[in-house]
């Protein structure tokens, strides 16, 4: 008998395992408390960014309406536009701690409530419009990058690089002039407006109902974003093609396909999950020119309005909410991007 | 992935079968009206916003309310009023009727509504200027009396819905009521049963109504975040009649045979605002304005410069009015004053250049003209809103003319909020654009241009147009609000107009016609007001939408939308069996590789 007893191979790999998790949890911490200072750094310039802009809100409150300078004071007041800066971002960065975002000026109610009523329907749009586009990219430009110069490939990447170029907002308004209005022989059959109709049906028709609404949005969307996907897909499966396991899955007799789909597709797709997360973050954002285009009752909405007036406490509501999900998306990622790829763990 | 696609397509054409369940039309007569401003508040002691002002027309009685033929303040809610000799105490018989619950209607609530805007801060935030000049409200069976601080003739065109007070009273804190409750209980012609935030409101015509219930069963206000796309929905039928359009939107209904395109006199003024030497409410100057605009000489040359038929014709596509008068549209006949004679400014270049030759601003080398001093050159800035394209047309032609009587104009684009901070409270301007919508009661745009509306030192307050502080001017203000008799009163405002046109604060440009289109196959007749050629939609009162008169011809929509709906149904279940079978097949290919 030997002095130490010899460990056995599972147990070395047990301790690895235990080993990793720590490592896992400690770099999800670290990134979390990132995160969190990023966050507080954001509620610190979103304050002074807001009030940098120009206008008077009281004034462009009035909206033309006359107002004696007695009523102009006692709006500024209930505004809490009377206190000093200092005495104001106290306020602020005190109720924001509580998860309270103040009273919207121009809705006179509150910024949390207006958002919440809203969040619904962008989430609707831009989650599917992100699922989409996620998809379309991915299938195209995993089938682009197998066969680099093939017909396929030049024509995919051509149309996807030409809708990326175009507007947004004229390619929505065509698109509405087109299917909700129709043209020539093209049947007007998409509504011209909102998330549902006027005299909306129950229970299934209901989706129904809403899921023709947002046929249009959803295609403006997608055409315009998901080149990004096809080009990222594309260029990492072209990294793939020339790899000597790709070589070993020919040798071994696969079909192309197959190696395409089971081989070369999920070594490619770390950089677009990368993509896709940061995109996730901007969901919450909502996609102001789209919801203008087809009248979408969401935060981009809120937040266009918002700037207008200006209506601080509003702007700064959705701006916080907004960059808050994209910071802790990309924490996100970067955890998810641990767990996925094992050469950021030893990194 | 392919799972994925296939689920995603299928669900995306699913959607098309969806219109054959929307196009069942409903039996009732429903006209719908868009509107591109989404209604800030159902509670009218908060909303601000013109398409709120609307609803509130739609669902509750006034004191009164401009008669659709003379605009003419004629009975409402309140059925006959008297005024004492000093004009301090209204005593108004509130019209027995009943409230859309049942109740009965009574002054107590024409009182309380107003009392409650006088005590309650929260409350001012809709109409709080409209209860200012009140000292005290009373009530006493169906007589209300409103004693006024001083004497004020535009009583009369009081702009507050009367609430019931058996409903709001119960409401803790008016300042954060929603007044989402419905259906709303009201005493106009529509009560509103639904509404969605930045959607849609939903009105059914109230039985109860004084003077009997609407023609039409539902009215609904549908909100479209954007003209262009409301325009599309006018032509397909999604709406049925829409208001306040730009003229190229208004251009592009032509040649559609289902729709009428309204054009009539605006309710509005296109003005330039001039920096005539602009100073706080305690007269000290403020601002950077160009000193040659302090010689009234100046602003009359450059009104002379000016050509207003070709603004008309090229800027505004000739949908407008040359304006030959000042603040007040020839819409309201009664108050509309129009220079004529010697008075009148005409294009005259030759004219503009020998007024300013003889007042000492010699031209130099390079065409401009300078200060008689030889100070200054007669370089001027053109304030106008950035993504305007009809100011910078504006610009253009102002620049031209300007530069063929020797002053130099420069365009200044600025985003909306610095643009009314820049000309309405720091005075950083020489030449700005402006213009204002004017109710029945020309009161409040003639008090925009009085001293007590210049901001104060520290810049607070204010709500000026112009800076001008003019004797006269002001003393003409306080006779109006002191005469009660129209005519004569009208004759004083004729007069004020007078003074802002020939001391030249202000230059009008044109008066902006109202543009309207509206589906002659669903809306069978509509009165606007005035009757004879007025507005359909943002108007003043309940007129046009209480006359409302919808296409009886059922069949007609029914069969149109049911066509549509059986289309799209038979697309859309095509493409779906299209999809699923080609993924179907896909997926049995798939199966057959891996087996391979």
């Amino acid at each position: 008998m030997t002095a130490t007893p010899p460990v056995s191979q599972p147990a070395v790999e047990a301790l690895e395992e235990t080993r990793a998790r720590h490592g896992l949890l400690r770099y999800a911490a670290t990134k979390a408390g990132g995160a969190l200072v990023s966050i507080a750094m954001v509620i610190v310039a979103t304050f002074f960014l807001f009030r940098l802009l120009p206008g008077d809100p009281v004034r462009a409150l009035a909206q033309g309406r006359n107002m004696t300078p007695e009523q102009l004071d006692l709006e500024r007041a209930r505004l809490g536009l009377d206190k000093s800066l200092p005495e104001q971002f106290v306020q602020f960065v005190k109720q924001t701690l509580q998860f309270d975002l103040g009273t919207s000026y121009e809705y006179k109610r509150p910024v949390l409530d207006l958002i919440g009523e809203r969040i619904g329907s962008t989430l609707l749009l831009t989650g599917t419009a992100l699922v989409m586009a996620v998809s379309l990219g991915i299938w195209q430009g995993a089938r682009a990058g197998w066969k680099p110069g093939s017909r396929f490939d030049k024509f995919s990447t051509a149309i996807s690089l030409v809708l990326w170029s175009v507007p947004t907002f004229w390619l929505g308004l065509l698109l509405l002039m087109v299917f909700a209005a129709g043209v020539g022989p093209i049947p007007g059959v998409f509504p011209t407006r909102g998330i549902s109709s006027v005299d909306a049906p129950e229970g299934f028709a209901y989706v129904l109902d809403v899921a023709q609404h947002m046929v249009l949005p959803c295609l403006t969307m997608v055409a315009v974003v998901y080149a990004q996907y096809l080009l990222v897909m594309r260029s990492s499966v072209l990294d793939e093609v020339g790899q000597d396991y790709i070589t070993t899955a020919r040798a071994k007799g696969l079909r192309d396909d197959d190696i395409r789909r089971r081989h070369a597709v999920p070594n490619a797709l770390l950089p677009t999950v990368t993509l896709v997360f940061m995109r996730i973050g901007f969901v919450v954002g909502g996609a102001v020119t789209v919801e203008a285009i087809f009248s979408w009752p969401g935060l981009g909405q809120l937040f266009y309005e918002a700037i207008r007036v200006p209506d601080f406490t509003l702007m700064q509501g959705t701006f916080l909410l907004i960059t808050a999900s994209v910071i802790v998306m990309n924490t996100l990622a970067d955890v998810v991007y641990h767990l996925l790829d094992p050469r950021v763990r030893s990194a | 992935m392919r799972k994925v696609l296939a689920a995603l397509a299928a669900i995306a054409l699913l959607a098309l079968p969806g219109t054959a369940a929307v196009a069942a039309e409903p039996s009732e007569k429903v006209i719908r009206v868009g509107v591109t401003q989404s209604v800030d508040s159902m509670n009218p002691f908060l909303a601000v916003r013109l398409v709120s002002g609307s609803l509130q027309r739609w669902m509750y009685g006034f004191l009164t309310v401009p008669d659709s033929k003379t605009l003419q303040p004629s009975a409402d809610l309140a059925e006959s009023w008297t005024t004492s000799p000093d004009g301090l105490t209204w005593t108004f018989k509130i019209r027995e009727t009943k409230w859309s619950d049942g109740q009965p209607v009574t002054a107590a609530d024409a009182a309380w509504t107003f009392n409650k805007m006088m005590t309650d801060d929260g409350a001012k935030t809709g109409n709080g200027p409209a209860v200012e000049n009140f000292a005290s409200v009373s009530a006493n069976g169906q007589e209300l009396t409103i004693k006024l601080k001083s004497p004020q003739a535009s009583m009369l065109d009081n702009p507050v819905p009367i609430m019931p007070k058996h409903v709001w009273e119960k409401v803790p804190d008016i300042s954060k009521y929603e007044a989402d409750v419905y259906p709303t209980v009201g005493s106009g012609p529509y009560i509103a049963v639904e509404s969605k935030k930045d959607q849609y409101v939903k009105l059914e015509a109230n039985p109860n109504y004084w003077r009997g219930a609407p023609k039409i069963d539902e009215l609904q206000m549908i909100f479209y975040d954007n003209p262009a796309a409301a325009i599309v929905g006018l032509k397909k039928g999604d709406i049925d009649l829409i208001g306040r359009l730009a003229p190229p939107d208004f251009e592009s209904l032509k040649g559609d045979e289902n729709i009428v395109q309204w054009n009539t006199d605006g309710r509005r003024a296109t003005y330039l605002q001039i920096n005539h030497g602009a100073t706080t409410s305690d007269n000290k100057p403020i601002g950077d304005g160009h000193p040659a605009l302090k010689d009234q000489r100046v602003r009359q040359a450059l009104h002379y410069a000016i050509d207003k038929q070709k603004l008309v014709d090229e800027v505004q596509n000739g949908l407008a009015r040359p304006a030959d008068g000042s603040i007040i549209p020839p819409m309201y006949k009664d108050f509309f004053w129009e220079a004529s004679g010697d008075q009148k400014v005409t294009h005259d270049l030759a004219r503009a250049n020998k007024i300013l030759d003889d007042a000492g601003y010699t031209k130099g080398a390079d065409g401009i003209r300078t200060m008689p001093d030889g100070s200054k050159k007669l370089a001027f800035r053109f304030s106008i809103h950035t993504d305007a394209p009809i100011e910078d047309k504006l610009a253009e032609y102002l620049t031209g003319w300007f530069k063929e009587i020797g002053i130099q104009l420069s365009t200044k684009r600025l985003d909306s909020s610095k643009f009314s901070e820049e000309t309405g409270t720091t005075a950083l301007f020489d030449i700005a654009i402006s213009g204002w919508s004017v109710n029945p009661d020309p009161e409040e745009v003639l008090a925009t241009h009085l001293c007590s509306r210049r901001p104060t030192a520290s810049g607070e307050g204010g709500g000026t147009e112009s800076f001008y502080c003019d004797p006269q001017y002001e003393d003409l203000y306080k006779q109006q609000q002191k005469e009660l008799d129209r005519p004569k009163r009208a004759e004083i405002i004729k007069k004020m107009e007078e003074r802002l046109y020939t001391d030249a604060p202000v230059i009008a440009l044109y008066y902006p016609n109202n543009l309207e289109g509206y589906r002659k196959d669903r809306i069978a007749s509509v009165t606007p007001i005035p009757e004879d050629k007025g507005i359909l939609y943002g108007g003043s009162g309940y007129w046009p939408f209480y006359t409302l008169e919808a296409v009886t011809t059922e069949t007609a929509a029914a069969e149109g939308g049911s066509n549509t709906g059986v289309i799209a149904g038979v697309a859309g279940g095509v493409a779906v069996l299209a999809i699923a079978g080609f993924f179907v097949l896909r997926r049995r290919q798939g199966a057959a590789d891996e087996r391979e």
